[in-house]
Protein backbone atom coordinates (compact mmCIF):
# COMPACT_ATOMS: atom_id res chain seq x y z
CA UNK A 1 0.00 0.00 0.00
CA UNK A 2 1.49 3.38 -0.91
CA UNK A 3 1.42 6.61 1.06
CA UNK A 4 -1.40 8.16 -0.95
CA UNK A 5 -3.59 5.11 -0.46
CA UNK A 6 -2.97 5.15 3.32
CA UNK A 7 -3.73 8.86 3.44
CA UNK A 8 -7.04 8.36 1.70
CA UNK A 9 -8.02 5.48 3.98
CA UNK A 10 -7.03 7.57 7.02
CA UNK A 11 -9.29 10.34 5.83
CA UNK A 12 -12.22 7.92 5.77
CA UNK A 13 -11.38 6.73 9.29
CA UNK A 14 -11.14 10.31 10.55
CA UNK A 15 -14.48 11.23 8.97
CA UNK A 16 -16.16 8.23 10.52
CA UNK A 17 -14.54 8.54 13.95
CA UNK A 18 -14.94 12.29 14.31
CA UNK A 19 -18.41 12.05 12.82
CA UNK A 20 -17.57 14.82 10.35
CA UNK A 21 -17.66 14.29 6.58
CA UNK A 22 -15.83 17.59 5.97
CA UNK A 23 -12.49 16.43 7.37
CA UNK A 24 -9.77 16.66 4.74
CA UNK A 25 -6.29 15.37 5.52
CA UNK A 26 -2.91 16.23 4.05
CA UNK A 27 0.54 15.08 5.19
CA UNK A 28 1.15 18.32 7.03
CA UNK A 29 -2.25 18.33 8.84
CA UNK A 30 -1.92 18.51 12.66
CA UNK A 31 -4.43 18.02 15.48
CA UNK A 32 -4.85 21.79 15.67
CA UNK A 33 -6.13 21.85 12.08
CA UNK A 34 -8.90 19.35 12.67
CA UNK A 35 -11.89 20.33 14.72
CA UNK A 36 -12.83 17.63 17.19
CA UNK A 37 -9.39 15.99 17.24
CA UNK A 38 -8.65 16.16 20.98
CA UNK A 39 -7.14 13.84 23.55
CA UNK A 40 -10.31 11.76 23.80
CA UNK A 41 -10.95 11.38 20.08
CA UNK A 42 -7.21 10.75 19.59
CA UNK A 43 -7.70 7.49 21.48
CA UNK A 44 -10.73 6.63 19.34
CA UNK A 45 -8.74 7.42 16.20
CA UNK A 46 -5.82 5.25 17.28
CA UNK A 47 -8.08 2.30 18.05
CA UNK A 48 -9.96 2.69 14.73
CA UNK A 49 -6.67 2.93 12.81
CA UNK A 50 -5.28 -0.14 14.57
CA UNK A 51 -8.40 -2.13 13.73
CA UNK A 52 -8.46 -1.02 10.12
CA UNK A 53 -4.77 -1.62 9.35
CA UNK A 54 -4.55 -4.63 11.69
CA UNK A 55 -1.61 -3.37 13.70
CA UNK A 56 -0.82 -2.26 17.25
CA UNK A 57 1.00 0.93 18.21
CA UNK A 58 3.14 1.28 21.33
CA UNK A 59 2.30 3.91 23.95
CA UNK A 60 5.33 5.91 22.79
CA UNK A 61 4.28 5.86 19.14
CA UNK A 62 0.81 7.11 20.01
CA UNK A 63 2.29 10.26 21.53
CA UNK A 64 4.93 10.76 18.83
CA UNK A 65 3.23 11.84 15.59
CA UNK A 66 3.42 15.55 14.97
CA UNK A 67 1.32 15.43 11.83
CA UNK A 68 -0.53 13.06 9.52
CA UNK A 69 2.62 12.48 7.42
CA UNK A 70 4.35 10.99 10.47
CA UNK A 71 1.31 8.85 11.20
CA UNK A 72 1.38 7.54 7.59
CA UNK A 73 5.10 6.74 8.00
CA UNK A 74 4.32 5.04 11.30
CA UNK A 75 1.71 2.82 9.62
CA UNK A 76 4.11 1.92 6.74
CA UNK A 77 6.87 0.97 9.18
CA UNK A 78 4.47 -1.43 10.95
CA UNK A 79 3.23 -3.16 7.82
CA UNK B 1 -14.66 34.08 48.32
CA UNK B 2 -11.74 33.38 45.99
CA UNK B 3 -12.59 32.13 42.55
CA UNK B 4 -10.84 28.81 43.00
CA UNK B 5 -12.48 27.30 39.93
CA UNK B 6 -10.98 30.00 37.72
CA UNK B 7 -7.62 29.72 39.45
CA UNK B 8 -7.53 25.96 38.83
CA UNK B 9 -8.55 26.36 35.19
CA UNK B 10 -5.85 29.00 34.64
CA UNK B 11 -3.22 26.76 36.18
CA UNK B 12 -4.40 23.88 34.01
CA UNK B 13 -4.30 26.13 30.97
CA UNK B 14 -0.61 26.74 31.48
CA UNK B 15 0.11 23.02 31.83
CA UNK B 16 -2.33 21.39 29.41
CA UNK B 17 -4.01 24.06 27.30
CA UNK B 18 -6.10 21.81 25.06
CA UNK B 19 -7.54 19.97 28.04
CA UNK B 20 -8.32 23.18 29.90
CA UNK B 21 -10.05 24.57 26.83
CA UNK B 22 -12.21 21.49 26.60
CA UNK B 23 -13.14 21.67 30.30
CA UNK B 24 -14.25 25.27 29.87
CA UNK B 25 -16.31 24.45 26.80
CA UNK B 26 -17.90 21.43 28.45
CA UNK B 27 -18.97 23.33 31.56
CA UNK B 28 -19.97 26.65 30.03
CA UNK B 29 -23.67 25.70 30.09
CA UNK B 30 -23.62 25.46 33.90
CA UNK B 31 -24.94 28.29 36.06
CA UNK B 32 -23.78 30.42 38.99
CA UNK B 33 -24.81 27.82 41.52
CA UNK B 34 -22.23 25.52 39.93
CA UNK B 35 -19.50 28.13 40.35
CA UNK B 36 -20.41 28.86 43.95
CA UNK B 37 -20.61 25.16 44.89
CA UNK B 38 -17.26 24.54 43.22
CA UNK B 39 -15.64 27.42 45.06
CA UNK B 40 -17.13 26.36 48.37
CA UNK B 41 -15.68 22.84 48.09
CA UNK B 42 -12.35 23.92 46.64
CA UNK B 43 -11.90 26.44 49.44
CA UNK B 44 -12.55 23.72 52.03
CA UNK B 45 -10.18 21.46 50.10
CA UNK B 46 -7.46 24.12 49.94
CA UNK B 47 -7.58 24.52 53.72
CA UNK B 48 -6.79 20.82 53.96
CA UNK B 49 -3.93 21.19 51.45
CA UNK B 50 -2.46 24.05 53.49
CA UNK B 51 -2.71 22.05 56.73
CA UNK B 52 -0.78 19.33 54.92
CA UNK B 53 1.84 21.92 53.84
CA UNK B 54 0.96 21.68 50.20
CA UNK B 55 -1.13 23.61 47.67
CA UNK B 56 -3.31 23.54 44.58
CA UNK B 57 -0.29 23.21 42.27
CA UNK B 58 0.42 19.86 43.84
CA UNK B 59 -3.18 18.86 43.39
CA UNK B 60 -3.14 19.85 39.72
CA UNK B 61 -0.10 17.67 39.10
CA UNK B 62 -2.01 14.80 40.73
CA UNK B 63 -4.97 15.45 38.47
CA UNK B 64 -2.78 15.39 35.35
CA UNK B 65 -1.20 12.13 36.47
CA UNK B 66 -4.65 10.67 36.93
CA UNK B 67 -5.60 11.79 33.40
CA UNK B 68 -2.54 10.03 32.00
CA UNK B 69 -3.54 6.83 33.80
CA UNK B 70 -7.04 7.17 32.43
CA UNK B 71 -5.83 7.54 28.85
CA UNK B 72 -3.85 4.30 29.17
CA UNK B 73 -6.77 2.48 30.77
CA UNK B 74 -9.11 3.75 28.10
CA UNK B 75 -6.85 2.63 25.27
CA UNK B 76 -6.59 -0.86 26.78
CA UNK B 77 -10.31 -0.96 27.37
CA UNK B 78 -11.17 -0.07 23.78
CA UNK B 79 -8.71 -2.63 22.47
CA UNK B 80 -9.70 -5.46 24.79
CA UNK B 81 -13.29 -4.70 25.79
CA UNK B 82 -12.62 -5.21 29.50
CA UNK B 83 -11.14 -3.42 32.52
CA UNK B 84 -7.54 -4.19 33.35
CA UNK B 85 -8.07 -5.04 37.04
CA UNK B 86 -9.89 -8.25 37.89
CA UNK B 87 -9.75 -8.84 41.64
CA UNK B 88 -10.41 -6.71 44.71
CA UNK B 89 -7.45 -8.31 46.46
CA UNK B 90 -5.11 -7.16 43.71
CA UNK B 91 -6.51 -3.61 43.64
CA UNK B 92 -6.43 -3.44 47.45
CA UNK B 93 -2.77 -4.41 47.49
CA UNK B 94 -1.58 -2.30 44.55
CA UNK B 95 -3.78 0.78 44.98
CA UNK B 96 -5.92 1.15 48.14
CA UNK B 97 -2.98 0.18 50.37
CA UNK B 98 -0.45 2.08 48.29
CA UNK B 99 -0.31 5.66 49.63
CA UNK B 100 1.64 7.01 46.62
CA UNK B 101 -0.96 5.85 44.12
CA UNK B 102 -3.92 6.71 46.34
CA UNK B 103 -2.50 10.17 46.94
CA UNK B 104 -2.44 11.36 43.36
CA UNK B 105 -5.56 9.41 42.45
CA UNK B 106 -7.66 10.90 45.28
CA UNK B 107 -6.37 14.46 44.87
CA UNK B 108 -7.01 14.12 41.14
CA UNK B 109 -10.56 12.94 41.79
CA UNK B 110 -11.17 15.73 44.30
CA UNK B 111 -10.41 18.33 41.62
CA UNK B 112 -12.36 16.45 38.97
CA UNK B 113 -15.62 16.69 40.93
CA UNK B 114 -16.18 20.21 39.60
CA UNK B 115 -14.12 20.10 36.42
CA UNK B 116 -16.11 17.36 34.71
CA UNK B 117 -19.69 18.26 33.96
CA UNK B 118 -20.98 14.71 34.39
CA UNK B 119 -19.47 14.63 37.87
CA UNK B 120 -21.12 17.92 38.70
CA UNK B 121 -24.46 16.67 37.33
CA UNK B 122 -24.27 13.68 39.63
CA UNK B 123 -23.32 15.95 42.52
CA UNK B 124 -26.08 18.48 41.95
CA UNK B 125 -28.61 15.65 41.65
CA UNK B 126 -27.47 14.60 45.14
CA UNK B 127 -27.19 18.08 46.69
CA UNK B 128 -30.50 19.34 45.28
CA UNK B 129 -32.56 16.50 46.73
CA UNK B 130 -30.69 15.14 49.74
CA UNK B 131 -32.46 17.25 52.36
CA UNK B 132 -35.88 16.22 51.07
CA UNK B 133 -35.10 12.51 50.86
CA UNK B 134 -33.29 12.43 54.22
CA UNK B 135 -36.05 14.39 56.01
CA UNK B 136 -36.71 11.75 58.63
CA UNK B 137 -33.23 10.20 58.70
CA UNK B 138 -31.48 10.16 62.06
CA UNK B 139 -28.36 8.50 60.76
CA UNK B 140 -26.24 8.83 57.61
CA UNK B 141 -23.84 6.18 56.34
CA UNK B 142 -21.40 6.66 53.50
CA UNK B 143 -19.65 3.71 51.87
CA UNK B 144 -16.49 4.51 49.90
CA UNK B 145 -16.10 8.18 50.78
CA UNK B 146 -12.94 8.84 48.73
CA UNK B 147 -12.24 12.60 48.73
CA UNK B 148 -15.29 13.20 50.94
CA UNK B 149 -17.26 15.73 48.87
CA UNK B 150 -20.53 13.87 49.42
CA UNK B 151 -20.12 13.48 53.15
CA UNK B 152 -19.01 17.12 53.44
CA UNK B 153 -22.19 18.19 51.66
CA UNK B 154 -24.43 15.92 53.74
CA UNK B 155 -23.04 17.40 56.97
CA UNK B 156 -23.91 20.85 55.68
CA UNK B 157 -27.40 19.94 54.51
CA UNK B 158 -28.67 17.61 57.23
CA UNK B 159 -29.76 18.61 60.74
CA UNK B 160 -27.23 18.84 63.56
CA UNK B 161 -28.55 15.75 65.37
CA UNK B 162 -27.98 13.31 62.47
CA UNK B 163 -25.29 10.69 63.25
CA UNK B 164 -22.58 10.20 60.62
CA UNK B 165 -20.63 7.05 59.85
CA UNK B 166 -18.16 6.56 56.99
CA UNK B 167 -16.62 3.29 55.81
CA UNK B 168 -13.81 3.01 53.28
CA UNK B 169 -11.39 0.21 52.50
CA UNK B 170 -8.46 2.61 52.11
CA UNK B 171 -6.70 4.33 54.98
CA UNK B 172 -5.67 7.02 52.53
CA UNK B 173 -9.28 7.79 51.56
CA UNK B 174 -10.31 7.91 55.19
CA UNK B 175 -7.42 10.29 55.88
CA UNK B 176 -8.17 12.71 53.05
CA UNK B 177 -11.92 12.65 53.76
CA UNK B 178 -11.30 13.29 57.45
CA UNK B 179 -8.86 16.07 56.58
CA UNK B 180 -11.19 17.84 54.16
CA UNK B 181 -14.34 17.50 56.27
CA UNK B 182 -12.48 18.42 59.46
CA UNK B 183 -15.49 17.68 61.66
CA UNK B 184 -15.33 15.46 64.78
CA UNK B 185 -18.97 14.35 64.50
CA UNK B 186 -18.17 11.68 61.87
CA UNK B 187 -17.30 8.13 62.91
CA UNK B 188 -14.68 6.87 60.44
CA UNK B 189 -14.05 3.17 59.86
CA UNK B 190 -11.34 1.73 57.63
CA UNK B 191 -12.82 -1.52 56.39
CA UNK B 192 -13.79 -3.42 53.29
CA UNK B 193 -17.54 -2.79 53.20
CA UNK B 194 -18.13 -6.49 52.60
CA UNK B 195 -16.77 -7.12 56.11
CA UNK B 196 -18.58 -4.20 57.70
CA UNK B 197 -21.52 -4.76 60.04
CA UNK B 198 -23.69 -2.45 62.10
CA UNK B 199 -26.06 -3.02 65.02
CA UNK B 200 -28.56 -0.56 63.65
CA UNK B 201 -29.91 0.43 60.25
CA UNK B 202 -29.47 3.84 58.61
CA UNK B 203 -32.01 6.37 57.37
CA UNK B 204 -29.79 7.53 54.53
CA UNK B 205 -26.91 5.74 52.79
CA UNK B 206 -24.62 7.16 50.11
CA UNK B 207 -22.64 4.87 47.82
CA UNK B 208 -21.01 7.04 45.15
CA UNK B 209 -18.88 5.27 42.54
CA UNK B 210 -18.16 2.11 44.51
CA UNK B 211 -20.15 -0.67 42.78
CA UNK B 212 -17.66 -0.83 39.92
CA UNK B 213 -14.83 -1.37 42.43
CA UNK B 214 -16.22 -4.77 43.43
CA UNK B 215 -16.06 -8.19 41.85
CA UNK B 216 -19.78 -8.71 42.44
CA UNK B 217 -21.72 -5.46 42.96
CA UNK B 218 -24.92 -7.37 43.75
CA UNK B 219 -23.39 -8.42 47.07
CA UNK B 220 -22.98 -4.76 48.04
CA UNK B 221 -26.51 -3.91 46.92
CA UNK B 222 -27.90 -6.72 49.08
CA UNK B 223 -25.82 -5.42 51.97
CA UNK B 224 -27.23 -1.96 51.31
CA UNK B 225 -30.73 -3.40 51.55
CA UNK B 226 -29.88 -4.88 54.98
CA UNK B 227 -28.26 -1.67 56.24
CA UNK B 228 -31.09 0.58 55.08
CA UNK B 229 -34.02 1.21 57.44
CA UNK B 230 -37.51 0.27 56.21
CA UNK B 231 -38.26 3.82 55.14
CA UNK B 232 -34.63 4.70 54.41
CA UNK B 233 -33.36 6.18 51.16
CA UNK B 234 -30.06 5.65 49.42
CA UNK B 235 -28.15 7.64 46.82
CA UNK B 236 -26.10 5.45 44.57
CA UNK B 237 -24.01 6.18 41.51
CA UNK B 238 -21.92 4.06 39.16
CA UNK B 239 -20.38 4.58 35.74
CA UNK B 240 -20.82 2.57 32.54
CA UNK B 241 -17.81 1.92 30.26
CA UNK B 242 -15.47 3.86 32.52
CA UNK B 243 -12.02 2.27 32.76
CA UNK B 244 -9.90 3.44 35.73
CA UNK B 245 -6.94 1.85 37.49
CA UNK B 246 -9.18 0.62 40.34
CA UNK B 247 -12.33 -0.37 38.44
CA UNK B 248 -13.10 -4.07 38.32
CA UNK B 249 -16.73 -4.62 37.39
CA UNK B 250 -17.71 -3.47 33.92
CA UNK B 251 -21.25 -2.20 33.39
CA UNK B 252 -21.78 -2.25 29.61
CA UNK B 253 -25.02 -0.34 29.80
CA UNK B 254 -27.18 1.53 32.29
CA UNK B 255 -29.89 -1.13 32.28
CA UNK B 256 -27.48 -3.59 33.93
CA UNK B 257 -27.25 -1.31 36.98
CA UNK B 258 -31.04 -0.90 37.16
CA UNK B 259 -31.47 -4.68 36.94
CA UNK B 260 -29.03 -5.28 39.81
CA UNK B 261 -30.77 -2.73 42.02
CA UNK B 262 -34.03 -4.48 41.34
CA UNK B 263 -32.53 -7.94 41.92
CA UNK B 264 -31.27 -6.80 45.33
CA UNK B 265 -34.84 -6.02 46.41
CA UNK B 266 -34.49 -2.26 45.98
CA UNK B 267 -36.44 0.18 43.86
CA UNK B 268 -35.43 3.31 41.98
CA UNK B 269 -37.34 6.45 42.98
CA UNK B 270 -35.61 8.87 40.65
CA UNK B 271 -32.52 8.61 38.43
CA UNK B 272 -30.10 10.68 36.38
CA UNK B 273 -28.10 9.49 33.38
CA UNK B 274 -25.43 11.69 31.76
CA UNK B 275 -23.01 10.90 28.93
CA UNK B 276 -19.59 12.13 30.05
CA UNK B 277 -18.89 14.00 26.80
CA UNK B 278 -21.18 16.22 24.77
CA UNK B 279 -21.75 13.55 22.10
CA UNK B 280 -24.84 11.73 20.80
CA UNK B 281 -26.01 8.46 22.36
CA UNK B 282 -25.12 6.75 19.08
CA UNK B 283 -21.54 8.04 19.24
CA UNK B 284 -21.28 7.14 22.92
CA UNK B 285 -22.41 3.58 22.17
CA UNK B 286 -20.04 3.21 19.25
CA UNK B 287 -16.94 4.39 21.13
CA UNK B 288 -18.02 3.26 24.59
CA UNK B 289 -17.85 6.77 26.00
CA UNK B 290 -18.36 6.63 29.79
CA UNK B 291 -21.91 7.22 31.01
CA UNK B 292 -22.74 8.33 34.55
CA UNK B 293 -25.72 6.78 36.33
CA UNK B 294 -27.05 8.05 39.66
CA UNK B 295 -30.28 7.26 41.51
CA UNK B 296 -32.17 7.66 44.75
CA UNK B 297 -33.45 4.25 45.76
CA UNK B 298 -35.54 2.67 48.52
CA UNK B 299 -36.69 -0.72 49.78
CA UNK B 300 -38.92 -2.42 47.23
CA UNK B 301 -42.55 -2.23 48.34
CA UNK B 302 -43.92 -5.75 48.80
C1 LIG C 1 -14.08 6.53 43.16
S1 LIG C 1 -14.00 6.68 44.90
C2 LIG C 1 -15.60 7.37 45.22
C3 LIG C 1 -15.54 8.66 45.97
C4 LIG C 1 -16.89 9.32 46.25
N1 LIG C 1 -17.78 8.44 46.98
C5 LIG C 1 -17.55 9.77 44.99
O1 LIG C 1 -18.72 9.42 44.76
O2 LIG C 1 -16.94 10.51 44.20
C6 LIG C 1 -14.18 5.01 45.44
C7 LIG C 1 -13.88 4.83 46.91
O3 LIG C 1 -14.38 3.55 47.31
C8 LIG C 1 -13.44 2.93 48.15
N2 LIG C 1 -13.66 1.47 48.05
C9 LIG C 1 -13.40 0.67 47.01
N3 LIG C 1 -13.72 -0.60 47.30
C10 LIG C 1 -14.21 -0.61 48.56
C11 LIG C 1 -14.70 -1.63 49.43
N4 LIG C 1 -14.75 -2.92 49.05
N5 LIG C 1 -15.12 -1.27 50.66
C12 LIG C 1 -15.06 0.02 51.07
N6 LIG C 1 -14.61 1.02 50.28
C13 LIG C 1 -14.18 0.72 49.05
C14 LIG C 1 -12.09 3.42 47.63
O4 LIG C 1 -11.08 3.33 48.60
C15 LIG C 1 -12.41 4.85 47.26
O5 LIG C 1 -12.18 5.72 48.33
Amino acid sequence: MDKAEILSQLQEIFRDTLDDQEVTLAYETTANDVEGWDSLTHIHLVVSIEKHFKLRFTAKEIQSWKNIGELVEGIISKK
Amino acid sequence: MNNYLEEILLKLESKRPAHAKKLRLNTNYLNELYVSRANDFYSQYEKHLLRENTDLDFSIDCYLRMLDDMAIERMNFLRQGKYSSVSLMEVEKCIYNNPDMMCYHMHGLALAQFLWFDQYERYSFFADSLAGYAKSAESYLEIGCGHGLYCYTAIKLLPENVKFEVVDISDYSIGICKGIINDPKVNFITKNVLEYASNSTFGFITIGEVLEHLEDPLVLLKKLKDLLSDDGISYISAPVNAPMIDHIYLFNEVQEIRDLINQAGLEIIEEKVVISEHVSQQYADKFKVPVMFAAFIKQKQQ
